[in-house]
This record gives C-alpha cells, structure tokens and sequence, in this order.
C-alpha cells in the first residue's frame, strides 16, 4: 500500500536501506518498477542523496530506512534538509506496534528523535492511517515552506492487507499556507526601495524554491536596487548583473557588506536573517531606518531582525506585487550605484598566488571556464564551500547546493549523486575538502554502480582548513586536532571503489586533469593537493560586525 | 515587563502532540510556567492553556512557532488580556483547620479533603494559609483561561 502510494506521489527515486523492521516494504518494491530504489551504503547518504535530489529538480526526495539505528542514521540528513528549506519525505520502519514500548530489538523513539529536525512527522499503528498519511506528509513537505516529513510506520501496518483506497481531498485544521500579499504593505514596500537614499536587497533561498529569479529582477531594475544573496540564494540574481552585490554575509564580499551597513532600506526577500548574514546582530545594518521582510514563515518575522514593513507570503507572488508600485525612483540614485561601484573597485575578490602552490581558486576558475554556467556544483562544508561560493558567477538558480544552515559536513558526494540522478543531461561536479569527503566517502560505490557521470573534486589541504583557519585568526593560533596528514591515498581508494582518479600538485596538471575528468564517462575523481594555508577571504571575525571584515592579502 | 505569555490553543487529540509543543518550547529557548489540558467541545480536539516564558525571544515567537505545528489547529494569546484565570487546589488537612479554611472559601469534597479555586494570587495565598496550618498533602493544577465575556 505504501509503494502504491508512492507511486501515486508520481516518486521516482527512493533512497534506502533495508533492514528488519522495513522488509515487508522490500519484499514488494520489485513488484513496482516505476519505483526505482537506490541502494545506498549508509543512511545518511540516503538522506543526502534525496535532499541533493530535491535541490536539483524540486521534486520531494524519498527516504527508507530501517526502524533503530537506521532511522537515528538519517537525522543529520533530515537536519541538513529542514534547516534548508528542502522537501524530503522519509518512511521509516518501527517495530510491530504491539512491540512499541518494550525496548524491542532495534526499537528507538524515531518521531522523539526526529521532532526537532522534522517539518512534521507522523507514526502509523494502523493500516487505514496509511493513505491519508501519505498524501498528507508529501502535501506538507512541497508546500509552503518546504521540509522534510518522516513517516513512521509499525511492521505490521507494512504486512497488513486493506482494501485499495484513494485518500480524499485533503483537509489539515493546523496546516496554514501563507499565500495572501497584503497589497497595501507591497505598495508601501515598493515606494520604500524607490524613494530610498542608499537601498539594497537581499534575497536568500526563498526566491529560489519560489521560483521567483524574474520577479526579483524585475524589481530591482525597476526600483535601481542593488541585490546581494545569503549562500542559499545564490543563483537568485545573476551575479554578472550591474546592480549585484554578489554574496553577503560574514564571508561575503567587501562590496557587499558595505553596501549592507550603510543601506537605508534594507529588504530581506525568503531568508531567515540569521547569524552568519548579520555577524553582530546589534551592529548589522545600522544606518537602515526601513527593514523590510518578505517571507512565506510568519514566525521569520521579528525573530531576528524586526522589521519595520512585513509581508508573510510567497516571494513571488509578493516581489511581483510589488513592482507596478515603485513609481519614481530618488533622482540621486545614481550617487549611491557609483559608490557601490566604488567599493567593487575598492575591494575585489582576490586571492595569493605568489607562492608556488596550488591555490584554490586556481581548480575553482579552471572549472568554470569549462562549465561556464550549465554544470551543478555540489560543494561540502569549510572552505571548499566558500570558495565554490564565490569563485563562480552563478547565473541561473538551482546550479549551487550545498548546506548552508545545518552546516553538514559529509554532504557533497551523496547530495551531488541525487543531484545527478535528478538531472542527467547536466554536468555534476562535487567539490569537497579531504575532511568532509571522508565522512561519507563509502557513497562511492553508489556512484560506481550507477556509472553516475559525477566529477568529485577534492581539494585537499591536509587538514580541517576553516577549523584550522579559525584556530589561527581567532583562537590564539593554537592548531588543536586540524591536521589530516593521515589521510587515505584517494587515488587508491577510488580506484579500490572502481573509479578512476588522479592526484594533482602543480598549477599545469589542473587542466589536463579536468580534460580527463570531462572525457570520461562515469565517475571520475581528482585529488587536489593545494596550498595547506590558503584562506577564505573576506571573513568577519568572530563576533565581530560585518564593517570589519578582513580581506585576502594582496597577491 | 512580564516575560510570560498566557496562551490557549486547541490541539489534536493524538500521540505526538504533547511531545511536539512541549519540544518546540524548549528548543526556542521558551520555558513552561503553567500548563493544563483537557478535551475541548471539538471532537478530536483538546484545549491546551500555557504560561510560558518567552526568553530572550520576542514575545509574540511563542504564538508563531507554535502556529508552525501541525497539530496545534489555534494558537489565542491572551496575554494582557481582561481574563478569567482559574486554578485548583485539593489539599489533605488537620481536622481542626477544616472549619478556617472553609471560611476562607475552600470547598469540603469529603472528611479532610478541601478544594479551592481560584486566580493564581488567590491559590497562592490559599496555599500560604496552608503551610501556616502545616499541610498533609496538597495538589495544585495549571491555570484554565478564558476571555471575559
């Protein structure tokens, strides 16, 4: 009933494991072709995968796992998914509900485990629960703002027989969509962008998973607002565009942060302003007398920052209802795009490389000059992902996942094999550190057995390089655990999973071994060695406010 | 100014809801003061009343994280509102100390047993005047909460 289910879901992919308390599930999943299982090695990388899944063609990801460990196996991956915004659906199996209570074998409280990291989580005793669940959990995990929802369901719901029913339309009293724009605060919003000095928008995930790119766009040349994105809402405005900020946030670019702390009206489009967007939450924007918020979660509202004009709708629908009220727009406009321009010119991104070694950027900006802006980069957490960040001018939504709020390192190489699953006819790269890649490198064999034409790129500095970095800027330069030199070979270790790969040292190997990684057909892997102590820059130090962020040495 | 927020919420009656409010309190930093709960005139539904303290959050985050659970259907903050707040007390006493409680309003239920109920100043007060008289035993329930008509 549930694979039926699941099917009427029009679901594609699953990503699971089985084990005891899922294997009724199992001993049916052939009998349903359309449903293609994807056997993953690790519960985590089943969440991963699904959520890269999600990010890369908006449809929900679907999870299996077993009851116990399985299940306690995926809450970093359903953390990862809700802190983001993702939807995700994850069945679970529980042990017989007659068993529930008695500590039975592999028994675990998922639903009190997973309640903190979950939109919305159901257990299922009964069998004539099922259908309305599972409409229900996939209406709630796409709507609004979306997020994953766990199912799970006893053992012997899985066995027991019913009689085929489809699930009525659907009526959830305590399920609220937030799709109304008040059309009098739009109107106040949009004169506000127009008549300010010194305005500046920042969009974040929301106008993505909204599918709002062109309304934003269109507001923001029709008010002469300069737009910045959080590291979610990257792709939400082309980076290219003149009036771009590029990204803001505590390692965002210097052009940017001043833009932010010296705004007048500051509008905050689908984010949830948290504390790696305004370092200093006191000194953040401190010149804005306009705050302006737009977000489809009423409780975003004043949870950080409190905003003076508020609209709790969807970006879309809000941004386009804003537009025919801009009006005129302040004559001296002009002045405060110059001064933006100004500070571009005034501090650039920029990056050492007088040393000898490979840098970063070097990998980075090869790549893009290949990809250009059709390749997904799924990048991990530390460095490499701020670097993947900023070192490509992403012009279009959907080519950049990573997990920007939980933070989860390990995500990269299962998110990007979603990823690749979801959209075949693109290329994927992962970029990853040496640490994180480790953290779920068995995912490999997934990549192999599905010949997932999936380049991983490690970028490999032989330690926890932000952790290292923050030792060395903010903690008195005490290196405590950071160092990594005992490493696998990942030349070997790809090649004991079944998949070629290559070790670069120097700056003219970067090419030859992207052209062998874009000549070959299915997995390839390149095992980066730069420069151990290269940086991200610019970064606000830690409690710092977003004036006085540091910037890279000059090369 | 008060920290605490009185809210009155109307919840499904299912396995997980307790757990699901009580966990989105503690995860925003909220903490519980007073709490009761019983079903409501809605079948399948419960009516829920919180004292809860709000943190360092703003005041009005209780009442929206709230509102994101599925299971709550109605979240009524009434704080600062003009309300009728009831609270219960049942408490084992002295057999000499029966007759002054009564005069101060308490209710016998039988023998020993006295209830009173009334605003929290009013029960607190109930509740000093029983320490003063030495208490056997007592109970005392959260608050009931309800607009003044």
């Amino acid at each position: 009933m549930i694979l039926e289910a699941l099917e009427r879901e029009g679901v594609e992919y699953v990503f699971g494991y089985p084990g005891g308390a899922n294997l009724p599930l199992y001993q049916h999943l052939h009998e349903h072709p359309r449903l293609k299982h994807i056997l993953v090695r690790h519960e985590q990388g089943a969440a991963h995968m699904a959520d890269g899944y999600a990010r890369a063609c908006g449809k929900p990801g679907v999870v299996f796992a077993t009851s116990g460990p399985g299940a306690l196996n995926l809450v970093t991956g359903l953390c990862t998914a809700y802190m983001d915004s993702v939807p995700m659906v994850a069945i679970t199996g529980q042990v017989a509900s007659t068993q529930v209570g008695r500590d039975a074998f592999q028994e675990s409280d998922v639903i009190g485990a997973t309640s903190s990291v979950t939109k919305h989580s159901y257990l299922v005793t009964k069998i004539d629960q099922l259908p309305r669940v599972i409409h229900e959990a996939f209406h709630i995990a796409t709507t609004g703002r979306p997020g994953p929802v766990l199912i799970d369901v006893c053992k012997d719901v899985q066995q027991a027989e019913a009689e085929r029913v489809t699930p009525d339309r659907l009526q959830i009293a305590g399920y609220r969509l937030n799709g109304h724009v008040d059309l009098g605060e739009a109107s106040r919003a949009a004169r506000a962008l127009a008549e300010a000095e010194r305005p500046v928008i920042l969009a974040g995930h929301g106008v993505i998973l909204s599918h709002a790119e062109p309304q934003l766009q269109e507001l923001a040349e029709a008010a002469a607002t300069p737009v910045g994105t959080t590291l979610l809402g990257i792709g939400a405005f082309p980076v290219r565009h003149p009036l771009s900020l590029h990204m803001t946030g505590f390692m965002g670019t210097g052009w940017n942060l001043k833009a932010v702390q010296n705004a007048d009206v500051l509008m905050m489009v689908g984010m949830r302003v948290d504390d790696r967007v305004t370092a200093r939450l006191a000194d953040f924007a401190p010149r804005v007398k306009t705050f302006i918020h737009v977000d489809i979660d009423g409780s975003e509202m004043g949870k950080n920052v409190r905003p003076h004009i508020e609209l709790v709708a969807d970006a879309k629908q809000a941004l386009a209802a804003m537009t025919p009220h801009v009006g005129p727009v302040q004559k001296d406009r002009g002045r405060w795009l110059s001064q933006i321009d100004a500070w571009r010119e005034e501090h650039p991104l920029r990056y050492k490389h007088s040393n000898g070694r490979l840098q970063p950027q070097d990998v980075l900006l090869d790549m893009y000059r290949r990809a250009d802006n059709r390749a997904i980069v799924v990048a991990d957490v530390g460095q490499n992902q701020i670097w993947a960040a900023l070192w490509w001018n992403y012009d279009r939504p959907g080519l950049f996942i990573n997990s920007g709020g939980a933070g989860t390192m390990g995500f990269a190489l299962p998110a990007s094999l979603g990823a690749k699953f979801a959209r075949p006819d693109l290329p994927v790269w992962c970029v990853a550190g040496e640490g994180g890649f480790v953290m779920t490198a068995q995912e490999l064999s997934v990549a192999v057995e599905h010949q997932l034409d999936v380049k991983i790129v490690i970028l490999n500095n032989f330690s926890l390089g932000m952790v290292r970095q923050f030792q060395d800027d903010f903690y008195g330069g005490v290196r405590s655990h950071v160092d990594l030199t005992h490493s696998p070979d990942f030349v070997k270790l790809a090649e004991a999973y079944g998949l070629p790969a290559r070790r670069v040292e120097r700056l003219e190997d970067v090419a030859p071994a992207l052209d062998a990684a874009e000549r070959t057909r299915g997995p390839f892997l390149v095992d980066f060695r730069i420069d151990p102590e290269a940086n991200v820059y610019p970064i606000v130090p830690l409690g710092k406010s977003l004036n006085e962020f540091w910037e890279a040495p000059e090369a | 100014m008060s920290q605490i927020r009185v809210l009155s919420l109307e919840v499904e009656d299912a396995p997980n809801t307790l757990t699901k409010v009580s966990g989105a309190i503690r995860r925003r930093g909220f903490h519980v003061r007073g709490i009761s709960v019983g079903p409501s005139r809605h079948a399948g539904r419960f009516r829920l009343t919180l004292q809860v303290d709000h943190g360092h959050a703003e005041a009005d985050q209780v009442r929206k994280q709230l509102e994101r659970l599925v299971e709550v259907v109605e979240v009524e903050d009434l704080t600062g509102d003009e309300v009728h707040s009831r609270e219960l007390v049942v408490a084992n006493v002295a057999t000499s100390d029966v007759d002054a409680l009564v005069r101060l309003g308490a209710k016998v239920l039988s023998g020993t047993t006295v209830e009173f109920s009334g605003e929290r100043d009013e029960v607190g007060a109930f509740i000093d005047e029983l320490h003063r008289h030495g208490i056997v035993d007592v109970a005392r329930s959260g608050p009931v909460v309800m607009r003044r008509a």
